[in-house]
């Protein structure tokens, strides 16, 4: 169970390393938001991996439940925000949004 | 992988839902059918569907150029974070204080309802505020127009 648990946090970890490094270079709005979809997925798959490694499934269980309600509403609110940022510059790209600045 | 370095946003999407799904099997796999259930319904059907409609509402901007160098610079980066995790992480875990592992009583619905009902009122605001947020985005839109 523990060689399992390991290799189930390696994989996380990737996942992690894989929404960091999309979050830091690329410059589309929606992918960001999905390197943002896919760190959750890591951090839930963290606390699910563990919860069973400590047999206490259930605990991780509740707490990854709410985390899938709490990411829908993110989701939701992030994705209105995207597409009002684009009927306002005609664009995904961020390096469009400097003009936001003062 | 495939969800960041497809070019089309189409594409990244649908892997993503597809690994939403891989994730849901393994929480099956876990012992954690209802995460699973959660995983599989919520993240892999709403949410896919979400992007699409955001997709499908701003085509036009579509032509986001990434740099070049983000793809060429990819494996390398991934390849070498895979082998320092694989060496860091048995260390890391080898310092962290066992904890006694203790079976738990009970069902998931027992220990969702009483030990985490505070959760719960969390999960009624955060849908609320998401929903009134929603809302709001969309009036300020209409009155802008």
């Amino acid at each position: 169970m523990i060689n399992s648990w390991v290799i189930y946090l390696i994989f996380a970890a990737a996942m992690f390393f894989l929404g960091l490094y999309c979050l830091l270079t690329m410059r589309n709005l929606i992918k960001l938001f999905i390197g943002i979809e896919i760190i959750g997925k890591g951090v839930s798959l963290v606390i699910l991996s563990t919860g069973w490694a400590r047999q206490s499934i259930y605990l991780a269980q509740s707490l990854v439940v709410t985390y899938i309600v709490i990411e829908v509403s993110l989701v939701a609110t992030a994705l209105a925000v995207i597409i009002n940022l684009y009927r306002t510059n005609q664009s995904l790209d961020i390096r469009k949004l400097t003009r936001l600045k003062g | 992988m495939a969800a960041i370095l497809a070019k089309d946003l189409l594409k990244s999407a649908v892997a993503l839902a597809v690994a939403s799904l891989l994730l849901g099997l393994i929480f099956f796999q876990m012992g954690a059918p209802y995460a699973g259930v959660f995983e599989i319904s919520v993240v892999a059907g709403l949410i896919t569907v979400l992007f699409m409609l955001t997709i499908a509402l701003t085509k036009q901007g579509d032509d986001v150029r990434e740099s070049k160098v983000v793809k060429i610079a990819f494996p390398v980066f991934f390849v070498a974070f895979i082998l320092i995790d694989i060496l860091v992480m048995k260390g890391i875990l080898a310092r962290i204080p066992a904890i006694a592992a203790t079976p738990e009583s009970g069902t998931f619905g027992e220990v969702l309802w009483k030990e985490r009902s505070f959760d719960l009122i969390g999960q009624l605001a955060v849908i609320l505020a998401g929903v009134l947020a929603v809302l709001a985005l969309f009036r300020k839109r209409d009155h802008h127009d």
